[in-house]
């Protein structure tokens, strides 16, 4: 456990020490070793039926399922009572990263462990846990999570379908069509978004043999094709009143809170898919020959190892800094708390910023690389007997799912203003203080003596140039800030990025002194690869929202201002890249 | 009845070996470890005999080296076993067989195990010593390179891997000590509620000053690479000649034609 308990988006106005992260160098003995097991069930278990899991084999991937019940990897975040194991989130996105080697398999296991089985937990009565819950995380039945229609995605509250309850009382009526609904086709028990009287948002647990729910044709995707995903039709379903989950009129906060652990979780699986498809694009680079050289000695196909390691450093270090922020803030709630789920669910809901991060960060880390391992593979890389191929393809979704990536990126700066206005960030007042410095540079040198000197002073820029950009947006905007979606998005950006360059040097710092020479090297190799890039992309979203937001001369006071806090002298880039590389090239895997 | 497991940790296989600098083992830096192979199939076997006994038997791990292995003690907690022996020896790499042996057998002198089982051979060092070593100092009945382990009354019977796939049955009183070979059985993996009630189990920890007092009887002089062969021979030309040339080759070079 970390030294200081930090808030929601507290990074962006102050300070954090390399004691207040963790990491995945800090697991436990038994972490370590539920990892192995995962890790160990999916290389032997799932990998080898990966041809007959994509060609839609779902009674296969029904089995595997209860292989992972039997394992146990189905019961980590159910409670004691029931039968679960109640672990941390660490060890929960160690699961989730683990098994996202699997490709489909891992999309049908995160939908059940994720969306599927987290409403129950988190607001199912006694009688309903006792019922359902078993089953679930035995594998004997699997879970699905239905709340997108036909004509509500993103505007998810906008949904059509109804719930009427009977005239006698003892059941509701669910009419209305459900959309893209992963594991339709192989559940047992759904979750169910309806309104009741057309009017109040609410969730219900519905059984597969309940009369009037039928199951739509399985789509044919683009990607994750062995997962199944279909429609789930209610017409006239009996729901007994009994299987109504939470309150009537409160099931926005099931859907949402649930969105929450799912968007973090899809940062872990993604950080798990990257490793797996750079493992294979090395092993590719030391095969392949070309002009009579494997194509692994070329600077052209180093760089692209050295950015995207680099850059699953810092994907990794977001979602295990975030894990450890989550498990801090839950381990003060006491057990015995009699809303327990609820204060747990507050606990939550306060990193909601972070858990957007995760998700748009570790999602577009995953496509850049996969489009790296494709481009490595040249044409091979476009043949479908090449797994490259299947990477390519399976990634695309987690940038829809989950709420879309820009769906995610208006939460963020959404959040921290509704946050701002309670009270609970003092925004206003660290962006006077940044105005402040805007117009009066510090020229204090660098302490060179210091771990990390240089990336150090460049994030306390970047929060200044954050908190710059999102005091001069609310001064023009005002209210209708929430209207300009191109500078929230540029914001965001801007927000996520501080995110992750933190997150990779506050790790890099804290686990130094225990390695070797060696391993020290690739670190800060990492290190300065990746605050390289990601000063960039923050550089150019930064002048994004300021041509969007200002002109004339508070423009250019404010571009002089961000050229100023973007500023990372980089030296030694190229050998960072090379020693990144040839590490990776030796070890033929992601070497962190 | 109580049973006793001895497993080693050793490097990931597939890690990429080199000289440690006094040049007579491997350099430990940045190498993953895990159980021992061979030691898997004895933890296994010692559980499944637990389980055919209706878990009375009482199933100790034993391993010997420095902290990190305690990592693989715990492994076979998850798997099953009773409790776990550490013995503390952070030079245990530096130790012929012979010294390995007698640490064990130091410590399982007066403990009355009626079984021990062990890995037929380390996947690094690769002795085959240690297993033997102990049933010779402590007086007890032994087979080697199981593949098939029955147990009933107080006899182990002992499907044994000979040469050429050729098998052997022995029976053994116990006490007894077996070595264990691949295709004994398939190691479960350990279950995630196992791996936490794993927690709980007691692990001891004995110095290993306390148990070793024999002096090695082997010392390593040399680890090192094997040399590159060189590459191969090309020859070309017309096939009669290719013949003649190749026929001369394999008289003079090898044993094929001989």
């Amino acid at each position: 456990m970390s030294a200081k308990l930090f808030k929601g988006a507290e990074y962006l106005i102050s300070e954090v020490s390399s004691a207040d992260v963790f990491t995945p160098e800090d697991f436990s003995d038994e972490q370590r070793q539920i990892g192995a097991t995962t890790e160990q069930f999916v290389l032997n278990e799932v990998l080898p039926h990966r041809e007959e899991i994509e060609h839609h084999n779902l009674p296969l991937t029904v089995e595997l399922m209860k292989k992972c019940g039997e394992l146990g990897l189905l019961m980590i975040d159910a409670p004691e009572e029931y039968g679960g194991l109640e672990l941390d989130k660490a060890t929960s996105m160690l699961a989730a990263e683990k098994l996202a080697q699997a490709g489909s398999f891992s999309v049908t296991y995160s939908a059940h462990t994720g969306i599927g089985t987290l409403p129950l937990v988190y607001y199912g009565t006694k009688e309903q846990k006792e019922k359902y819950l078993g089953k679930i995380i035995s594998g004997e039945w699997i879970a699905a999570y239905c709340l997108t229609e036909p004509g509500s995605g993103s505007d998810a509250l906008g949904a059509a379908a109804t719930a009427t309850l009977s005239p006698d009382g003892r059941h509701y009526i669910l009419n209305g069509t459900k959309q893209f609904i992963t594991n339709g086709g192989i559940a047992n028990l759904y979750t169910v978004f309806a309104k009741i009287d057309k009017q109040h948002f609410t969730g219900f647990l519905v059984e597969r043999t309940t009369e009037g729910l039928s199951v739509g044709a399985e789509e044919n995707k683009m990607g994750v094709r062995g997962s199944s995903t279909t429609q789930i039709i209610l017409e006239d379903a009996m729901v007994p009143v009994e299987n109504l989950l939470g309150e009537i009129g409160k099931g926005h906060k099931i859907a949402f809170n649930v969105l929450n652990v799912g968007r973090f979780k899809l940062g872990a699986g993604a950080t798990g898919a990257a490793k797996r498809a750079i493992t294979e694009g090395v092993r590719y680079a030391n095969e392949r020959k070309a002009f009579g050289v494997p194509i692994a000695t070329f600077g052209a196909i180093q760089e692209k190892i050295a950015d995207q390691t680099a850059a699953i450093f810092a994907s990794e270090s977001v979602v295990y800094r975030l894990a450890g922020l989550i498990d801090d803030r839950l381990a003060t709630i006491p057990k015995e708390t009699p809303d327990y789920y609820e204060a747990y669910q507050e606990g939550i809901e306060e990193y909601s910023i972070e858990c957007a991060i995760a998700k748009v960060f570790c999602s577009e880390m995953l496509a850049d690389t996969v489009d790296a391992v494709v481009q490595i593979h040249g044409g091979y890389g476009f043949i479908q007997e090449y797994a490259a191929e299947g990477y390519y393809r399976d990634e695309r979704i987690n940038r829809i799912w989950e709420g879309t990536n820009e769906i995610n990126r208006l939460l963020i700066p959404g959040i921290i203003l509704k946050r701002a206005m309670k009270g609970e960030i003092p925004l206003q007042k660290e962006a006077m203080k940044a105005f402040e410095s805007l117009m009066s540079p510090s020229f204090d040198e660098l302490d060179d003596s210091l771990p990390f000197a240089a990336e150090k002073a460049l994030l306390a820029n970047l929060k200044q140039a954050f908190l710059v950009l999102a005091g001069s947006g609310v001064q023009k905007f005002m209210n209708t800030i929430k209207d300009e979606q191109e500078i929230l998005l540029a914001v965001a950006d801007v927000a996520i990025n501080i995110f992750a360059i933190e997150s990779a040097i506050l790790r890099a710092e804290k686990i130094l002194p225990a390695l070797s020479d060696s391993r020290k090297a690739s670190i800060r190799a990492a290190v300065k690869v990746f605050t390289f890039n990601g000063s960039e992309k923050t550089a150019s979203a930064a002048r994004r929202a300021a041509y969007y937001i200002e002109e004339g001369d508070t423009l250019t006071m404010l571009l002089a201002g961000i050229r100023r806090f973007t500023r990372y002298d980089a030296t030694g880039l190229l050998q960072a890249k090379r020693q990144l590389a040839s590490a990776s090239i030796a070890a033929e895997k992601y070497i962190f | 009845m109580k049973i006793l497991v001895c497993i080693k940790q050793v490097p990931d296989m597939e890690s990429r070996f080199k000289a440690n600098s006094q040049g007579v083992w491997f350099e430990e830096t940045d190498l993953a470890f895990r159980m021992n192979e061979y030691d898997e199939y004895a933890v296994e076997q010692a559980v499944q005999l637990k389980e055919q006994l209706g878990d009375a038997p009482e199933v100790t791990v034993l391993s010997i080296g420095p902290d990190r292995v305690v990592e693989a003690i715990k492994k076979a907690l998850a798997m099953g076993c009773d409790r776990g022996v550490h013995v503390q020896d952070p030079a245990a790499a530096t130790r012929d067989p012979w010294q390995i042996a007698s640490i064990i057998a130091s410590h399982a002198g007066d403990k009355g195990y009626d079984l021990i089982l062990t890995g037929m051979q380390s996947q690094d060092r690769g002795s085959a010593q240690v297993g033997v070593t102990v049933a010779e100092e402590l007086g007890y009945a032994c087979a080697t390179t199981l593949v098939g382990f029955a147990f009933s009354d107080g006899t182990v019977t002992a499907k044994r891997e000979l040469e050429g796939g050729i098998k052997g049955v022995v029976r053994l009183r116990t006490p007894a000590l077996v070595t264990c070979q691949l295709g004994l059985n398939v190691p479960r993996y350990p279950t995630l509620p196992n791996i936490m009630k794993a927690k709980k189990k007691e692990i001891q920890t004995i110095a290993v000053a306390e148990l070793l007092k024999e002096e090695p009887l082997a010392t390593t002089v040399s680890f090192h690479p094997p040399a590159r062969k060189g590459g191969g021979i090309v020859l070309e030309g017309d096939v009669g000649v290719l013949v003649d040339q190749l026929l001369g080759i394999l008289k003079d070079k090898t044993a094929v034609l001989r």
